[in-house]
């Protein structure tokens, strides 16, 4: 199987095609007629759970944005939104100078036409609401452990990136890494020889959907895993990690980069 | 480490708040009736937050539709079979004479344009439509369904200085039906709803209204008997509607349901670029990407 995948992937990739049939034709047209070993990979993706963090470029652009935004937007409602006042229309007013303050800086609002103590006091109320309300709950870092410690099995790592399942194979003597795969039985679709293979390798503890039923470039299948987990099957895997597109690049052999770089995702 | 993150509150301030207004040179004109000044440009405001979904468009949803919906072809088309000859271009009599095709109009039976990376399914619009029958005996009737509207989209006549948007718009009667439409009075309100804007509003009607709709399994896909090139499956559309007190469950409402006399049930057209036959799968393929669940009857 691997000696068949290296053959087609040590040529270019449009050789890599449907035309390989005819190839081996011409060149062995005396020898016994030597069908192509069809088989199967799947590019297993976890798509990005994480939003992107903005580039410092692209904050300043959204607050500018947000500024220009701001100070020409209709006036609001009050009177159509909050009964005249309640507290969360004094809640509403307070935070609405915060967030004018932090736009357009602390010169900008006059000064409140109400006594200090009735300011404090609404303050207080505002506070005693939020507790009641639960707010301030710390919010969930978006940095994960396994990216501080390099665990690259865990599907927590790197949330905002799409990341793809690579296992640690030995085949006949040699570490390789690459895709799950595995062949076709005769009267298969490809899209059951590819989910039948993912399975084979790398256990049944995992939901995974394959997207449509044709496959990417010639036996390839991207896929999205939905829950659980790899736990290999059989003693030829070793290893397996969830890697981004750069990080594929360093552990696959050349040719085999090359004819799978396209179909990954660059971010 | 207490250093290095005041330094990075200093570095993120120095970007997002607010400086030092630019010194101002020249004197600025102002409007002779308002007294207002003139900015010297035209002020346009653009994006001013990233936007989810259109992140997860762009890295899971468009790589999926794209391989799902690939259809391949070995070089290019062939011309449509020309079934009779034209009128000679060259005839000065008749040069600008309407040629029309044999077989009517083909409309819903041209195929889809060639897969490839430019036409991938996407979402240029969602359109939110309301008709308000009581508005045919008294135009005071629309006001609550603008009402509504205007709290769903959050959109206003050139809104932010684009020309482009419309905000919420009157429809008004086309036909005269017996005793009932006639021509130029208004009958209902509806709303284009366009990049972030449409973006947040798929977002809102997902996490928040159709989870909470009692009974509602999922829009209920066309029985597999229909016809496959009629207008509507060629012309990449999908539109529901929700009833009256689904409205009530989408948040800029609920905060003061109490405030509006009635709500009004609407129709949602959700509109993609896809066109030919099929469109109208393609189309539902990029909706359930976004989580609107389809079910057959």
């Amino acid at each position: 199987m691997l000696s068949s995948r290296c053959a087609a992937a040590a040529r270019p990739f449009w050789r890599s095609l449907a035309t390989e049939a005819t190839a081996e034709q011409s060149t062995s047209s005396r020898a016994k007629k030597i069908k192509p070993r069809i088989s199967t990979a799947v590019i297993l993706n976890r798509a990005p759970i994480l939003t992107r963090s903005p580039t410092p470029f692209e904050k300043a652009y959204y607050s500018y944005q947000a500024r220009i935004r701001r100070s020409l937007h209709n006036p609001f409602p009050n009177d159509f939104y909050f009964k005249p006042g309640t507290l969360l229309e004094t809640r509403f007013n307070l935070e609405e100078r915060k967030r004018e303050h932090r736009a357009f800086g602390p010169g900008f609002l006059p000064k409140e036409d109400i006594s200090e103590e009735k300011r404090l006091a609404d303050i207080a109320a505002v506070e005693q609401l939020a507790q009641q309300e639960g707010e301030g709950e710390e919010l969930m870092p978006r940095v994960h452990p396994s990216d501080t410690n390099g665990d690259t099995k865990s599907l927590d790592r790197q949330g905002q990136r799409n990341l793809y399942l690579l296992l640690h194979t030995s085949e006949q003597g040699k570490d390789v890494w690459r895709f799950p795969q595995g062949g076709v039985a005769k009267d298969q679709f490809l899209h059951q020889a590819a989910q039948r293979d993912l399975l084979n390798e790398c256990g049944d503890k995992m939901d995974t959907w394959i997207v449509g039923k044709a496959p990417h470039v010639i036996f390839f299948y991207k896929a999205h895993i939905l829950a659980g987990q790899v736990s290999p099957v059989g003693d030829h895997i070793r290893d397996f990690a969830w890697l981004t597109k750069q990080e594929i690049q360093t552990r696959v052999d050349e040719p085999y980069w090359n004819t799978i770089k396209d179909i990954l995702s660059d971010f | 480490m207490s250093s290095s993150r005041a330094g990075r509150t200093v570095m993120r301030h120095a970007l997002t708040r607010f400086q030092r207004p630019p010194r101002i040179f020249r004197e600025i004109r102002r409007h002779p009736k308002t007294g207002l000044p003139q900015p010297p440009t035209k002020v346009v405001t653009r994006e001013f937050a990233p936007c989810r979904l259109e992140d997860h468009y762009h890295t899971t949803l468009k790589d999926d539709l794209m391989y799902m919906t690939y259809t391949h072809e070995v070089g290019e088309r062939k011309p449509p079979r020309q079934i009779r000859l034209k009128f000679d271009p060259e005839d000065p009599y008749t040069k600008h004479r309407y040629n029309p095709p044999v077989g009517g109009s083909q409309l819903g039976k041209k195929p889809a344009p060639p897969s490839n990376w430019d036409n991938v399914v996407r979402l240029e619009k969602i359109q939110l439509h309301t008709m308000v029958k009581e508005a045919i005996g008294s135009k005071n009737n629309l006001l609550p369904a603008i009402m509504q509207l205007k709290a769903l989209s959050g959109e206003s006549f050139q809104g932010g200085g684009r020309h482009a948007i419309e905000g919420v718009q009157i429809v008004k009667g086309k036909k005269s039906v017996g005793g009932w439409v006639r021509p130029g009075i208004p009958v209902g309100a509806k709303v284009d709803l366009k990049g972030p804007a449409m973006y947040d509003f798929l977002t809102t009607l997902v996490e928040f209204v159709l989870p909470r709709l009692r009974d509602f399994n999922g829009v209920v896909l066309p029985p597999a008997s229909s016809s496959s090139n009629t207008p509507a499956t060629v012309s990449g559309v999908i539109s529901f509607g929700l009833p009256p007190n689904a409205i009530g469950f989408f948040p800029q409402i609920e905060i003061n349901v109490d405030a509006y006399p009635k709500l009004y049930g609407m129709h949602m057209h959700f509109i993609t670029n896809a066109t030919g036959i099929g469109a109208q799968d393609r189309a539902r393929a990029l909706l359930s990407g976004f989580q609107i669940p389809f079910v057959r009857r």
